[in-house]
């Protein structure tokens, strides 16, 4: 395949990553990787049961110093999520176990040592006092009366119930198809190779207390960490230095970041916790875990006439802060239509409480499970009226002559073909050859199965979205600064975070196609609320749209005046120059940008009485024309063989077609798709997070928590469609989350049209083999019952 | 307390070290030597590998005091190395890491690899490498940068040779590498 790439430093260019060289070297600088004069380290002795009242936990006789239990942490507030929904009932998220403990490995008490081994050795002298209640553990039986009770005062484990109730009832008395199906995804645990970490200490120069953490948000976590602690924002300052990936993990406020700025605040000297990943496996078992009951109608070609669902999401103990136990059925409500045409819709969703650890927001955000559901069930229909699914997907796509088009959810799809995504995906994995294979028959007794889906990815939405989800903090405009530094280079200031998804590379180069300036000339500064705007930060597919957006016009504010400035050097008029090459050209002449900044910086008296005083620096917000987002979105093609004997799947080929508008480094955005891909592939045959009926974790290495590998994940494909979105600086389009949203349908619809001859159907996540087997059981029983 | 002496990247280091301290919280925390990174300390992410007497190991299941009187070499240790800094620059150009944290233990795998079976095909060079996690790429810009190294190798230097799936002691120094050795020391091919 020809790499897709436009020369030149801007925009396009498939540029190599400035960030690569430290990491090259084993110099990335990730929060375990900092020392300090005094540094000492904390290990959270965490809960070993489910659901228990605690009686006492007590430290031992001399180490009381040493112990910091939630009585203890006077003052610090709980985690309170408050959501504008009607009818939602926050938690109060203690950030060490109050009153009770709620799932297994929640925080009960903070132990300091002079290393980690230390802290751990003091945690396991600790003393626990618990009176075990019943854990509720399975969200379904959550939901019957008599289940016990998350949070006693509510009466029942409901955070949130909500409806969407469109008129459904005349479609299900007329409609010839009637399809229903029960999907399940496991929980899983979001597994950045770096874990969470934070160190934290009073710097006495500034008056601030400084929190060094791994985060996809500072400049949140520092608002977050006011309000539990009770301090002014401006005493504190967050810094996140490189990030180990993030995926939606590292968004949220966690009780960990808040219980050791406490204590650097107390103690007076530096602290860190660093989360190994057993504390990671256990206490951050949390995403996923939805539960679909779907029924579908349609014609008799499969063109769908409505859709009636019912989502319940186990979002665990406790609201996360702040994105609430509600955003991910929001999500998943306003979502679920996917790509398609949906004439009449119904949906009921369910935000449940249980003793498992509280939900976070991963990597594509409930629309890895509506995707999974819409689907799963598009192929279905295909089944149910004996035609081709992929005809049946193309047919039921909103057609490129529809855009742009406001779906039934409201969803302003903005551009794109999306039926032109599923054709080419068919071509490039060979449909037409796949299906003779099938006919030929493996020699080896495996069966061959074909798998697509196609889903929209709704990027960088604005306010009113964020608004709609009640969430308190809702993201808004982003500004990015821009300054031209005395000897002709440029920083770049943005409170947003790179995580790994490249940001220090494509911002240069959005930089780059305004300035002319070389990206090796150009720093990005980012990952500190003391020397960045503010920004929310890294999540939902914003970064390159809102910061690219405010990075392009800060650009554009400065190159104005670099141009009065060069104009005014070289005698002429403004509109006579123009910006290339790193150098302003007049008619006659040209001036390099080191000149123009010499000339400001050092020698004003050469500038004319009128000069802009703004100067050669620029800080510029930037919002879409629309507040609805961009909709990336593309087709993944699978093609499996399953082991009908042992029920194992292997993925013989992976194709991935995607339209994120412009490209602003093609290299960068096939890493975030094939990077995404991998983990939806973990979703869709490995992960899982399981737990016995007591609520005990029975996933806490990564032995039993199985991330794909090599070995796992095939060699991928990818073709890019380029449809500018009409909304957005340059057209560009969130990437970030898509590729982890498709593969589970994609690679569970293969297995499904590999079985399809033996009448066996899945519609769980991870399709494990154990799972394949069952089902081809179960057909084979039916069959033999029928 | 016990006294060890071991050499780490080419450096003589003597040290004391409690018996639990693991080789990679020697290296980072003692040694400061930070670019070999901890996934999951129970031996399965390979973020910690670094070499051990020529051979990768996982610094996580070492104990520091097991080393003494081994080689060590960890990411920080390959200045100057035609082989690594032939992979660094394949890691880049084919965008094979992200976040940069399995990077270190990957780089160490590969050119291990690299060393070992300058043979290898796709299908060998994952095998190979399946002992080393990555949550961010797929994967494939790191097959990619492998097989870009392999292909850079002249042909001369990759002849089939008994010597290819030396024993581990046999590694450090087989005639074969010596071969690769030289070829590396020419210019890369534009
Ligand atoms: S940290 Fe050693 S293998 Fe993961
Ligand atoms: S680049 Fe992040 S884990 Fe590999």
């Amino acid at each position: 395949m020809q790499a897709h790439g436009k020369p030149g430093t801007g925009i396009g260019a498939r540029l190599r990553r400035k960030e690569d060289a430290r990491f090259l070297a084993g110099k990335g600088n990730y929060v375990s990787d900092i020392a300090m004069p005094g540094l000492m380290d904390v290990a959270f002795l965490r809960s070993p049961v489910a659901h228990a009242r605690i009686r006492a936990v007590t430290a031992p006789a001399g180490a009381e110093d040493r112990v910091f239990r939630a009585e203890d942490l006077g003052g610090v507030k709980p985690m309170q999520a408050q959501s504008g929904i009607p009818g939602y009932r926050a938690s109060d998220y203690p950030i060490l176990a109050t009153g009770k403990v709620r799932f297994v490995g929640e925080a009960l008490a903070m132990c300091l040592g002079r290393n980690r081994a230390e802290a751990e050795d003091l945690a396991g002298e600790v003393t626990l006092d618990l009176e075990e209640l019943p854990p509720v553990v399975d969200m379904l039986a959550a939901r019957r009366a008599g289940a016990p009770l998350v949070h006693e005062h509510w009466g029942d484990n409901l955070f949130l119930t909500t409806a969407v109730d469109g008129r459904i009832d005349e479609v299900a008395r007329t409609a010839p198809v009637v399809v229903k199906r029960e999907y399940r995804m496991a929980r899983q645990c979001m597994s950045p190779l770096e874990g969470k970490g934070v160190l934290a200490y009073w710097d006495d120069r500034h008056g601030q207390l400084v929190v060094v953490t791994s985060t996809q948000v500072p400049h949140i976590i520092r608002t977050g960490l006011a309000e539990c602690l009770g301090l002014e924002q401006r005493l504190i300052r967050v810094i996140a230095p490189d990030v180990g990936g993030g995926f939606g993990y590292k968004c949220v406020l966690q009780p960990e970041e808040v219980a050791v700025a406490w204590l650097a605040m107390k103690r007076r000297h530096p602290v860190r916790w660093i989360e190994d990943r057993r504390e990671h496996l256990t206490a951050g078992a949390n995403a996923r875990q939805h539960h679909y009951l779907v029924t579908a109608y349609a014609d008799r070609r499969g063109k769908l006439l409505g859709l009636d669902a019912e989502v319940s999401v186990d979002v665990g103990a406790y609201s996360v802060w702040p994105f609430t136990a509600c955003l991910e059925a929001a999500q998943a409500g306003g979502n679920l239509p996917g790509p398609y045409v949906v004439p009449a819709y119904r949906c009921k969703t369910y935000s449940i409480a249980t003793n498992k650890p509280p939900f976070c927001p991963y990597r594509g955000v409930a629309r890895p499970g509506v995707c999974f559901a819409i689907e799963l069930t598009i192929d279905a229909i295909a089944r149910a009226v004996g035609r081709e699914p992929a005809e049946v997907r193309a047919e039921n796509l909103v057609p490129a002559s529809a855009m742009p088009y406001n779906n039934i959810t409201n969803k302003h799809y903005d551009s794109g073909d999306y039926p032109k995504s599923l054709r080419m995906a068919m071509e490039a994995i060979d449909f037409a050859g796949i299906r003779a294979r099938q006919r030929r028959g493996e020699a080896d007794g495996r069966r061959i199965g074909i798998g697509f889906s196609t889903y929209t990815e709704q990027s960088a939405h604005g306010t009113k979205v964020f608004a709609s989800w009640g969430i308190p903090i809702v993201p808004g405009y982003e500004q990015a600064t821009v300054r031209l530094t005395p000897d002709g280079g440029l920083e770049i200031r943005v409170g947003t975070q790179s995580i790994g998804q490249g940001l220090e590379t494509t911002l240069a180069q959005v930089a780059s196609e305004i300035l002319t300036i070389d990206p090796a000339r150009i720093n990005v500064v980012h990952g500190d609320t003391a020397l960045t705007p503010y920004s929310t930060g890294a999540y939902a597919s914003r970064s390159m749209v809102m910061a690219g957006g405010a990075v392009s016009r800060s650009s554009t504010v400065l190159a104005g005046r670099i141009a009065r400035i060069g104009a005014h050097l070289m005698q002429c008029r403004t509109e006579e120059v123009r910006l290339a090459e790193g150098r302003v050209f007049g008619p006659a002449g040209d001036v390099s940008l080191e000149e123009i900044a010499k000339v400001w910086y050092l020698r004003p008296d050469q500038l004319p009485e009128d000069v802009d005083l703004g100067g050669l620096e620029a800080t510029v917000g930037y919002r879409p024309k629309v507040d609805t987002g961009a909709f990336s979105y593309a087709t993944h093609a699978a093609v499996v063989a399953v082991d009908p004997e042992t029920g194992v799947t292997q993925i013989l080929d992976y194709v991935i077609v995607e339209d994120c508008g412009t490209l602003v480094n093609p290299m960068i955005v096939e890493g975030q798709a094939f990077g995404g891909a991998a983990q939806g592939i973990g979703t869709a045959l490995y992960e899982e997070s399981s737990y016995d009926e007591a609520g005990q974790p029975l996933a806490s290495t990564l032995i039993d928590y199985l991330l794909p590998g090599t070995t796992e994940v095939p060699a991928m494909r990818m073709q890019h469609i380029e449809t500018p979105s009409p909304y957005t600086e340059h057209g560009i389009k969130g990437v970030g989350e898509g590729g982890a949203i498709a593969p589970p349908a994609a690679i569970v619809n293969a297995i499904n049209d590999a079985l399809a001859p033996l009448g066996a159907e899945l519609g769980e996540t991870p399709a494990t083999p154990r799972r394949v087997l069952a089902a081809i059981l179960a057909a084979s029983e039916r069959q033999a019952a029928e | 307390m016990i006294p060890i002496t071991l050499t780490v990247n080419g450096r003589r280091v003597e040290a004391t070290v409690e018996p639990r301290t693991h080789l990679a919280d020697f290296l980072r925390e003692q040694q400061r030597l930070t670019g070999t990174h901890l996934g999951c300390e129970q031996g399965v992410c390979g973020a910690c590998t670094i070499l051990l007497d020529g051979v990768p190991a996982r610094a996580c299941l070492a104990f520091a005091v097991a080393c003494d009187g081994a080689e060590i070499r960890t990411v920080e240790g390959f200045d100057g190395d035609p082989l690594m800094a032939r992979l660094r620059e394949a890691f880049s150009a084919e965008h094979a890491l992200q976040c940069g944290f399995c990077t270190p233990g990957m780089l160490i795998s590969a050119y291990d690899l690299i060393r070992r079976l300058p043979e290898a095909d796709e299908a060998r060079i994952r095998r190979e490498l399946s002992g080393n996690l990555c949550r961010c790429t797929g994967y494939v810009g790191i097959v990619a940068a492998v097989q870009r190294v392999l292909a850079e190798v002249p042909k001369a230097a990759t002849a089939p040779s008994p010597a290819a799936e030396a024993s581990p002691s046999a590694r450090a120094d087989t005639p074969l590498w010596g071969k690769i050795k030289t070829a590396l020391g020419a210019k890369p091919k534009a």
